[in-house]
């Protein structure tokens, strides 16, 4: 889980003043927390151990008892193997979230209550809090407990409740005790030291777990080095708290959270593995049932230890790129949770991190929803609030992830080189990359969403007649001139659609598809009739593989035609079939046959259709009439080369470079033919060439980057990366 | 119409076609794993299709892997898969960002790159 959160709480943890609202880690809380409060959803998750037969787990069954918090502590249970398998029972069934925010706020440090009692008269007017105390052990629980976190939402005291014998052994009260102690004060952060004292004793006192007795069981003496590393962190204050620091706090502490495994590993480092492995085994013996008692929180253990095993190997690369590296930080940020353990005092920010996360709660998944529907921890969320068998769920995704697990599977590679030097390195870009594109994500999803995006700097803007100018420079193929002019023609008069259209072929020539379709969509609003347009559209449409567009602007095509209209009925408009348009195109087809249009948006739908040989035979058709259209030389060569007949793509692309020595969507084409064979050293060059007219054209930098990698050109990266056109052209002449 | 909605499946037809090449046959003989790609339209885990691409045989099936276990399985959704065909995502970057989802061992995981898809051209 540790690394999981280094998925998702990446970028807001590393980079400080990051808004708290924004971060994925506190929608993953809120996932958790929040969710464990929804009776309703968790009912209708499938239980896969539980006997269903006790169906309500809040009948409000409960008797008010009071009880005296240790009063029956000395009943020590007798059975401890049951008990364990109640609590891996309990967790097998439903109560992952509860168990992970009870794991996420476990903190081993004892708490020492000033054992004042009469704190157990709290009203009990609230029976959705009264769990059901029927049915098998785990069930009541599994409800018990639930019944406690529920009681911090509305800040309504827990009474105490007498159980049926739950047979919990001591590892299990202890952990009970140590997780219900700490988690009460991040529940209860705005109230009294009493009135969490009394919640929690409350709480205890049902399961007959004594605060006392327990207090020093789990570190005593047998581990004296242990201890000392443990007393160490206590020590550590954390920093000053502010609303923002809240997550990043939270998610060490929740790093920190695997208290057996921590000690383990800080012991296993102190002492080498032969040492440890006894001690361990040792504690382990005691600590099965925590374990246990931490359920889903198996696999975070496991996690956070490939996480800080990740960071100690990539700590040791030398490499200084990667030293420097945020990735780095932030993994071994993660990593010294175990050592940044917080103490679980009542902190005056708590107070904030309590309402930021009551606020977030309220706001439900839409707050976090506005990140971005593709956002991961969205799709979590939605996974586990819809059905949240655990087998679904990523944390144990994660965990089946065989023996080796990636991140153990990685250390190991990376420290033995079998990934190659740049791998590493590879990461620490990744990572570097991930935090570069937050930043320029919004511009992107505006290209995305169809969105025109305006150069910042465009010397036309006050030309006279920038159209005259654009068609102008359209016509001697300085296309990205084209576009500027252009730009300035439709910034001038936006209502210009042949402006807008202009634009949109000269973006398309230029091997930018997504600003093609933001121009021509401009356009058809302008002008929602135009042919030329809606068959744009649709090949743009095609070559983003977006078939329904595709579809919808061909048929468009059709319907607007002055003479092929006719035959294209209108009730097909809204739900489009391939077949019903296919078959209407032919009609239209065989009407006049000798009309290139109709065959070239037959070529382009059977595009659509992947019937690549209808396609060729319907562009030849075409050129037959129309031998001098460069665009439909680049459409045939791109279909061939589709359909893996590079060889006759790179003769028709070579066609349409003769009538159109600036076309940079033909060099790129070109470029990617090459590729498709296998030649990287031939597409680098074409590929050079298309971004020495248009820098600008993603695609062919995406391309080149993958051709130099391909070619072993890893020297020449660099240039590719900072887009020094300069030193690639001297590189790669063509 | 094709049978899938997907962006995905029109390049994994051009993947079935692209093994018919010697560009494609030297893939296999470079990787030889057998990857399996789950592709939801939007969301990870829901409506998945589900190819495998054995870059053993050279081959491109739709349906789970039937010889055994693949040596990696990917999850993605559309459009992130064919970023990362594409170039446009690193898979190490979609993996932090949760854009993709691994089973199976890394090393092999590892060699999934955007290398071994063809490209589509453009018309």
């Amino acid at each position: 889980m540790a690394m999981r959160e280094l998925v998702t709480g990446g970028a807001a943890c590393a980079v400080p003043g990051s808004s708290s609202s924004s971060n994925p880690l506190g929608a993953f809380a809120n996932a958790l927390i929040g969710s464990s409060s929804q009776k309703e959803r968790l009912q209708e998750i499938p239980t896969s151990t539980l006997n269903t037969s006790g169906n309500n787990l809040y009948s409000g069954a409960g008797e008010p008892l009071s009880a005296l918090p240790g009063a029956e502590s000395e009943q020590h249970l007798q059975h401890e193997s049951k008990g364990s398998e109640f609590v891996s029972g309990f967790h097998a069934a439903n109560d992952n979230r509860l168990a992970d925010v009870w794991d996420g706020i476990q903190n081993p440090q004892i708490p020492h209550f000033p054992g004042r009692e009469g704190q157990t008269t709290f009203p009990l007017g609230h029976p959705q809090l009264q769990p059901e105390l029927n049915g098998p052990p785990q069930r009541v629980l599994s409800s018990f407990l639930h019944s406690f976190v529920n009681s911090s939402h509305g800040g309504v005291p827990f009474g105490p409740t007498q159980l049926p014998i739950l047979g919990l052994s001591e590892g299990d009260k202890r952990c009970i005790r140590d997780r219900s102690s700490i988690m009460a004060r991040h529940f209860f952060a705005d109230k009294s030291e009493d009135f969490i004292n009394g919640q929690v004793n409350a709480l205890l006192s049902s399961l007959e777990i004594d605060n006392h007795a327990l207090a020093r069981g789990h570190i005593s003496g047998r581990h004296s080095e242990l201890e000392q590393y443990w007393n160490e962190p206590q020590i550590m204050t954390p920093g000053p708290h502010t609303g923002d620091g809240w997550a990043d706090e939270f998610a060490q502490h929740r790093v920190g959270q695997g208290d057996p495994n921590a000690w383990a590993l800080s012991f296993e480092r102190q002492h080498g593995a032969g040492g440890w492995a006894s001690e361990f085994e040792h504690e382990q013996a005691q600590m099965t049932s925590v374990g246990r008692m931490a359920g889903a929180n198996i696999p975070s253990l496991a996690a956070m230890e490939q996480t800080r095993m990740l960071a100690h190997t990539l700590a040791q690369n030398s490499n200084p790129k990667f030293q420097n590296s945020k990735f780095l930080q932030f993994v071994s940020k993660m990593s010294r949770g175990e050592l940044t353990i917080e103490d679980n005092q009542v902190k005056p920010a708590s107070g904030d991190w309590a309402n930021e996360y009551q606020q977030q709660y309220n706001a439900g998944p839409s707050s976090w929803a506005d990140q971005g529907p593709d956002r991961w921890a969205d799709d979590f969320a939605a996974e586990r609030a819809h059905h949240g068998p655990v087998d679904e769920q990523w944390v144990n995704e994660f965990s089946k992830l065989q023996v080796n697990d990636w991140a153990d599977e990685f250390g190991r590679q990376v420290g033995e080189g079998v990934l190659g030097d740049d791998s590493a390195d590879n990461w620490a870009s990744a990572y570097d990359e991930y935090l570069n594109e937050q930043a320029v994500v919004k511009q992107k999803s505006d290209a995305s969403r169809g969105v025109y995006v305006f150069s910042d700097l465009n010397p036309y803007v006050g030309h006279p007649d920038p159209l005259r100018e654009g068609q102008e420079l359209f016509r001697k193929g300085l296309l990205s001139e084209a576009v500027l002019a252009l730009e300035a023609e439709v910034l001038k008069n936006p209502e210009n659609a042949e402006g807008w259209r202009l634009l949109g072929v000269a973006h398309a020539e230029n091997d930018d598809d997504q600003q093609a379709i933001a121009s021509m969509m401009r356009a058809q609003e302008a002008d929602p009739t135009n042919l030329e347009v809606l068959l744009a559209l649709g090949v743009s449409h095609t070559n983003e593989l977006e078939q329904q567009a595709a579809l919808k602007y061909l048929y468009s095509w059709l319907r607007h035609h002055p003479e092929y209209g006719k035959i294209a009925p209108p009730e097909l408009s809204d739900s489009l079939y391939y077949a019903d348009v296919a078959r209407t195109f032919n009609e239209a087809a065989q009407m006049s046959p000798e009309d290139a249009d109709v065959h070239i948006v037959l070529g382009v739908l059977y595009n659509l259709s992947r019937e690549y040989d209808k396609a060729i035979e319907s562009f030849q058709t075409a050129l037959k009439l129309k031998p001098r259209d460069y665009s439909l030389w680049n459409k045939l060569g791109a279909t061939q080369a589709n359909s893996v007949q590079s060889a006759d793509a790179i003769y028709a692309y070579q066609r349409a470079l003769d009538l159109k020595p600036n076309y940079v969507r033909a060099w790129a084409n070109m470029g990617i033919s090459y590729a498709n064979q296998g030649m990287y050293e031939d597409s680098i060059r074409y590929y050079v060439r298309a971004l020495a007219m248009n820098p600008k054209a993603d695609n062919a930098w995406q391309y080149l980057r993958i051709s130099l990698s391909c070619a072993s050109r890893n020297d020449m990266m660099e240039a590719c990366d900072s887009r020094n056109l300069d030193v690639l052209q001297k590189e790669f002449p063509l | 119409m094709a049978s899938s909605d997907l962006k995905s499946a029109a390049l994994m037809d051009q993947m079935k076609a692209h093994f018919s090449t010697d560009a494609g046959k030297a893939i296999t003989k470079k990787i030889g794993l057998v990857y399996q790609i789950n592709i939801a339209p939007k969301k990870i885990g829901f409506n998945e299709e589900i190819y495998v691409v054995d870059l053993k045989k050279g081959e491109v099936t739709k349906g789970p892997y039937e010889g055994g276990k693949p040596d990696a399985t990917f999850s993605f959704t559309d459009a992130d898969f064919i970023k990362i065909a594409t170039g446009k995502m690193n898979p190490q970057f979609a993996f932090m960002r949760g854009a993709m989802k691994v089973k199976g061992s890394l090393s092999a995981a590892q060699k999934f790159t955007p290398d071994i898809f063809p490209k589509p051209s453009k018309m």
